[in-house]
């Protein structure tokens, strides 16, 4: 290990960490610890120069804005609650298909009169008014919420900072609603919570997010290139399928245009590979078949690499 | 400001002891739970918090404005106070040092409303000319003439509170009624018509067991059957044509105070709404200004300008230099910020403050 290499903060426990190994995994490039699940610093096994850094998710985002890692993977809802002028900060390369969570406003069932922002606005001030105090908000989320309730023109409220367990605050007489992440919304309902219409702050996934002020050195940029590479190797051929016939006559490209497919490799000696989404292998199949194709065969592929690196270039246009 | 920041101090406060202003001092470690009960989340996001083991949350100072009119409080509770403060004030803030010196002027207790205002005015040009060239547009406008506006036309207490916090900007015309929980409760809403709080609350009560709800959180029922008893009364449909017309033409009204003066009493002669008081009480300032000097052409009023907040009751101005996004000197009148710390009733107060860092180097 050394200054040089690229250091990726990967989450250090539970569902998500599961979530990063499987997909770093399925990228063919598997992550370990390497002594055992204690170990707070890994790597990739077969790749050299990189360094994985495992944190908590909270704590990926903030060492995302500080610069302390290159990459890090964490939930769009922290990046969104704890770096202030992110744009400045990180570059989101690509969002990773796990980790849905959505980041809500709720308050109590009982509330039978409450259902929009515009309700609350309303009752936060009357209850301002009658209560000589504001309505309490339990959260983890300071900045989204006043940020979301700001734009709803609300005013009469005041945050209460929750650290956990935000849904029983509630019931428990130290807030009066809530603004939370949830996945199904069950935690919510068993706490006699429910959902604001347009309470919805953020819909959030975990994300690959680079930081722009990491110490970007030749080395840490020839590792993220090869990490973005077969992170979309293994994106591309997950959403194609390889098809391959032999057609009497030479296939035209053009004609695969209303099939989003493509024929990377051009057709040798008459046989015919395409790279078609996987929505459409069977229309086109179909289509070879009425072209004249005596078989079609259809195939999963493992990785397609190919010679453009658009993750690469989207880093690149991010951190000069 | 100049290389010698304190000379500039000192000339400060000696202009502001002339026009008896006493030099005060509040501390710097406050408590801060008045900040976020008065201001709510806008200012507490700027707050520089610092927690003490075991004891209540306190914050270094955003404003000198609570800290005088706590102090006033506990001091005396009655009588008149006149105090200046020249200091470091905190604030988170994205750009420039989250410290800075600020000035600030407070007065409680004094009677003659208008009086007041004029004289606090007059205080803050001779500061302006003090700290360099006099080019600032000074904007100003009269909070009161908005809440006797909105209380004449009888609006819904919602409007009503919405066109306050934006200084009347954003209730358009013929604002749409806005989707509420209410809204599938039509039925129960007309058959509430005219019912009295009691066959209300029994109403909402009812409902929640229908639906097997316990009442958890801070809302009883006696509220949220308040809340049903208010929609039924008003069916929450926003604005007449003719409301919003008439809050759009009172909007657009500006001038020098004189000419918003008689263009706000011709508004309220054609709509036959009685705004006298009000206005009266605003000639009666501009009166007082015009016997302490003050040149009215530099001030560019507005009917409807009012500085955020829902703090301010009366009198708002601020001084904006043409390039600048924000006043470097701004302040009004706030008679009911003493009775929400505590005072049994509301009582006169006025003052300003003075950013000092924005009295640059004059361009």
């Amino acid at each position: 290990m050394s200054a040089a290499d690229l250091v990726i903060g990967i989450p250090s426990k539970g569902r998500l960490q599961e979530n990063t190994f499987a997909f770093f995994a399925r990228a063919g490039m598997p992550l370990s610890q390497a002594r055992g699940a204690r170990d707070y610093r890994g790597q990739i096994d077969g790749m050299a120069g990189i360094e994985v850094a495992f944190l908590s998710a909270s704590e990926i985002a903030a060492e995302l804005a500080r610069g302390a890692v290159h990459f890090g993977v964490t939930g769009e809802d922290l990046i969104a609650e704890s770096i202030p002028a992110r744009d400045e900060k990180i570059v989101m390369l690509t969002p990773l298909g796990f980790g849905h969570a959505n980041v809500v406003v709720a308050v109590p069932e009982a509330w039978i009169d409450v259902r929009t922002m515009a309700d609350i606005e309303e009752v936060a001030a009357a209850f301002h008014a009658r209560h000589h105090r504001r309505m309490r908000v339990a959260t983890k989320y300071l900045t989204l919420t006043r940020q979301h309730f700001a734009r709803h023109g609300i005013a009469d409220y005041r945050i209460v900072e929750s650290l956990g367990a935000t849904e029983g605050a509630p019931a428990a007489g130290t807030a009066e609603l809530i603004v939370d992440i949830t996945t199904t919304g069950a935690t919510l309902a068993a706490n006699g919570l429910k959902v604001i219409e347009d309470g919805t702050i953020l819909k959030s996934e975990a994300n690959l997010v680079a930081a722009t002020g990491a110490n970007w050195t030749h080395q840490a940029r020839e590792a993220a290139r090869q990490v973005l590479m077969r992170i979309t190797a293994e994106e591309t051929a997950r959403r194609m399928r390889e098809i391959r016939t032999r057609l009497p006559q030479p296939l035209k490209p053009l004609a695969l245009g209303p099939f989003g497919a493509t024929m990377p490799f051009g057709q040798p000696g008459g046989e015919v590979i395409l790279h078609c989404p996987v929505g459409r292998v069977g229309p086109l199949s179909d289509w070879l078949i009425r072209q004249g194709a005596k078989a079609v065969t259809v195939s999963t592929l493992a990785y397609v690499f190919k010679s453009d690196n658009p993750l690469y270039e989207r880093l690149t246009g991010g951190i000069g | 400001m100049s290389a010698t920041p304190l000379a500039c101090h000192t000339d400060l406060m000696a202009l502001f002891a002339r026009h008896g202003f006493d030099a005060g001092d509040v501390p710097i470690l406050q408590p801060a739970e008045p900040f976020v009960e008065l201001s709510g989340e806008d200012i507490r996001r700027r707050l520089f918090l610092v927690s003490e083991a075991g004891a209540e949350e306190m914050c270094l100072r955003p404003e000198f404005t609570i800290p005088a009119a706590r102090a006033w409080l506990s001091a005396s509770c009655a009588g008149q106070r006149a105090q200046a403060f020249i200091g470091p004030v905190f604030r988170q803030r994205a750009d420039g040092s989250g410290e800075f010196i600020q000035a600030g002027l407070e007065s409680f207790g004094r009677t003659d409303i208008e009086a007041a205002d004029a004289e606090l005015l007059a205080l803050a040009i001779e500061a302006e000319a003090l700290l360099g060239p006099a080019r600032r547009t000074i904007r100003m406008g009269d909070v009161g003439l908005l809440a006797a506006l909105t209380g004449a036309m009888n609006l819904p207490a919602a409007v009503v509170r919405r066109i306050r916090r934006n200084g009347g900007a954003g209730v358009s015309a013929a604002e749409p009624a806005r989707t509420s929980g209410l809204s599938a409760y039509t039925g129960v809403l007309n058959a509430l018509k005219g019912a009295d709080p009691d066959e209300a609350r029994a109403f909402v009560k009812d409902l929640l067991s229908i639906a097997g709800l316990k009442a958890v959180g801070g809302r009883t029922p006696a509220e949220i059957a308040e809340r049903f008893l208010i929609r039924a009364e008003d069916d929450g449909a926003g604005l007449a044509a003719e409301q919003a017309a008439l809050l759009a033409r009172f909007r657009a009204i500006s001038g020098d105070p004189d000419a918003v003066s008689a263009e706000v009493r011709a508004l309220s002669a054609d709509a036959g709404i009685d705004l006298d008081a009000a206005l009266d009480r605003f000639d009666a300032r501009t009166g007082f200004m015009a016997a302490r000097g003050i040149d009215l052409s530099r001030l560019s009023a507005s009917a409807a300008f009012a500085r955020n907040l829902d703090y301010y009751t009366g009198f708002v101005f601020e001084f904006v230099a043409a390039d600048a996004a924000r006043p470097a000197i701004a302040g009004g009148r706030y008679d009911g910020l003493l009775r929400r710390l505590g005072a049994p009733a509301d009582v006169p107060a006025i003052g300003c403050a003075i950013w000092l860092e924005r009295f640059g180097d004059p361009a």
